[in-house]
């Protein structure tokens, strides 16, 4: 009959705790149904990613000059040319450049870039009736001795190409592997030693066991701080960019390897370690030949599923200054660029999957 | 050999072994016999203090081993070969190195960061797999082997280290009646032509009669037994492994 009781206040208890929740948290389920409208677009445009870009086609050709150098060859002229009134130049000089063999009666730009490669936009002109076009400009500020006017002129049919956004996306997704793949490789470096020193069946006699005592608290404490923390610390610390983004996995990895392989140490056969030492072998031989060969399958199988696990929290990492993809989709989501912030988001998915199928894989094969 | 007032209380307060003492002379087979639990693995592990005792001393070939320290204790173990009831070979190991591992006591320390053996060694080594007849799974992983074969890479092992002594702990207990005195002949091989001292724990009183030149009996970690094979009649037999016990034949 007292359990009885003790059940239903138990219930009681929990249905009130649920209550309490349910208010403080503003659970609201009306506003689910009623302000879907608000994401539609957002929807609309996740589903519709920008990958390829429709663009009209191009004829290009450049003219290389010198200002104060001898002027470089010119480039191998095939269909449309572009010729210059004078190849060697002065800042702020006039020059005509003439150009032909382009289609006729399409708008064209005239771009300078110099030796970095920046463009600066000089004009803007229309070929004549036999694809020809005689243009006057000025040389502008620039550096180095070396520079080239760049010519584009449009077609009226239009291309498909990769978009400017999924160049950028990807440039961004190989950073964020490599961001995950260097910080894995910092907890490596780290986790190994301490993972020796943190395991209990290595630890022999006080000073073994305080050893042990110290290196699983440094490692438990270091677990307790989330990646992002972490990362934040050090976007504040090292500046803005993949290599806080880094430093966070890395600490962060220490942490979770160290504890992953001591306990891996921990489970090991005795046997082989005993029989080893009956041979009177010493303790570097013992760990060299007992206890390393029965760990390095683990040891293999935790660092790919934590490199695994680090590329899905780079992108994160990168909201808070990690640099990476994360940083970079942070930016469109700021600008409201869903389109561009959907690219992001389905890289992310698709490299994550990839990374989870390619890691189980491998960690079948070890093991 | 010489064991005297040998005493292990283990931390909890189980008392594995209680005033143990015995000789042994060289070149004896000395097989201890005794139920699981009366002290027998503890007894071979505080000769080469692999198990700490608690009070007593051992004398091995005149070396008190139980004043030894740390180093003292690793020169006495390389001579002293150790073979194992589960094998305890590193499975993912080649045959071949799991042999050598047995002259690990004699090798620098840093001839084992870059898995260095000396061509000698690696010839000792395969010289020793003949002898137990597995020569041609030298380069075989351990764990692809049966455990008979698993149990002559053991004996290989000790015999690397050109043992005086060798301490064997229910070698065959984990092996089917064949493959045991396949296993105990190679032994007793040792024991007849290199004069190597053996002392051997066994569960079966048959193999004991059968290999044993002499049987020393414990039971709850006391010495009830010590003499001859041939000594053991049908009472002793029930003092040793209790009243309800039948004796089983091993073929």
């Amino acid at each position: 009959m007292r359990g009885g009781w003790v059940r239903f206040a138990g219930l009681l208890l929990a249905l009130g705790a649920f209550a309490y929740g349910w208010r403080v948290t503003g659970i609201d389920l009306r506003e689910v149904a009623t302000n879907a409208h608000l994401i539609r677009p957002l929807v609309r445009d996740l589903v519709r990613p920008e990958v390829l870009e429709r663009v009209p086609r191009v004829q290009e050709a450049h003219v290389p000059v010198a200002l104060g150098a001898p002027p470089p060859p010119l480039p191998a002229a095939r269909g449309p040319r572009v010729e210059v009134s004078s190849r060697s130049v002065r800042v702020g000089e006039a020059v005509v450049l003439r150009g032909e063999g382009f289609a006729p009666q399409r708008p064209g730009r005239v771009v300078w870039r110099d030796a970095t490669g920046a463009p600066a936009p000089l004009a803007e002109f229309t070929t004549d009736t036999l694809g020809r076009f005689e243009l006057a400009v000025r040389v502008p500020d620039t550096l180095g001795d070396r520079g080239a006017f760049h010519v584009t002129v449009s077609l009226p049919e239009m291309t498909w190409r990769t978009s400017e956004t999924l160049r950028l996306v990807a440039e961004r997704m190989v950073e964020t592997v490599f961001l995950a793949l260097m910080g894995t490789a910092m907890g490596v470096v780290f986790a190994v030693p301490l993972s020796f020193l943190g395991a209990k069946n290595l630890a022999h006699g006080p000073v073994g066991l305080a050893v042990y005592g110290a290196s699983r608290t440094v490692l438990n404490v270091f677990r307790s701080v989330e990646p992002l923390i972490l990362a934040t610390v050090f976007a504040v610390w090292v500046g803005i960019g993949p290599f806080a983004g880094v430093l966070a996995l890395g600490v962060h990895s220490v942490a979770s390897l160290g504890k992953l392989y001591s306990e891996a140490i921990e489970a090991i056969d005795p046997g082989p370690i005993e029989a080893v030492e009956a041979t009177g072998a010493s303790r570097l031989q013992v760990v060299r030949y007992a206890v390393i060969p029965q760990i390095v399958p683990q040891f293999i199988a935790f660092t790919i599923y934590r490199w695994d696990i680090n590329v899905r929290m780079s992108t994160v990492i990168g909201f808070v200054g990690g640099g990476g993809i994360g940083f970079l989709l942070m930016q469109y989501i700021n600008l409201l660029l869903w389109q561009k912030a959907a690219t992001a988001v389905w890289a992310i998915t698709l490299v994550v999957a990839l990374m989870d199928y390619l890691s189980a894989k491998v960690r079948e094969r070890v093991v | 050999m010489r064991v005297e007032h040998l005493t292990k209380v283990y931390p909890g307060g189980v008392r594995a072994l209680d005033d143990v003492s015995f000789e042994v002379a060289r070149g004896e087979f000395v097989v201890v016999i005794g139920l699981s639990g009366s002290g027998k693995s503890t007894l071979l592990r505080c000769i080469n203090r692999l198990v700490e005792p608690t009070s007593g001393r051992v004398w091995v070939d005149g070396v008190e081993v139980t004043a030894l320290d740390r180093e003292g204790v690793r020169r006495l173990r390389r001579e002293v070969g150790m073979i194992f009831q589960q094998f305890n070979l590193v499975k993912r190991m080649p045959v071949l190195t799991n042999v050598l591992t047995g002259r690990l006591g004699y090798t620098p320390p840093w001839w084992a960061l870059v898995n260095y053996w000396p061509p000698e060694l690696i010839e000792q080594a395969l010289r020793n797999l003949e002898r137990v007849g597995i020569r041609d799974k030298a380069y075989v992983r351990a764990d692809q082997l049966s455990g008979g074969q698993q149990q002559r890479v053991g004996i290989a092992r000790a015999l690397m280290q050109e043992p005086k002594l060798i301490l064997a702990d229910e070698p065959v207990a984990s092996l089917d009646p064949a493959t045991s005195h396949s296993v105990l002949r190679y032994v007793e091989e040792l024991n007849r032509k290199e004069g190597i001292t053996v002392l051997c724990s066994l569960h079966f009183l048959s193999l004991a009669r059968r290999y044993g030149t002499r049987v020393i009996a414990l039971k709850e970690g006391r010495v009830v037994f010590d003499g001859t094979p041939a000594e053991i009649d049908a009472r002793r037999f029930r003092e040793i492994y209790g009243e309800d016990a039948v004796e089983v034949e091993i073929a």
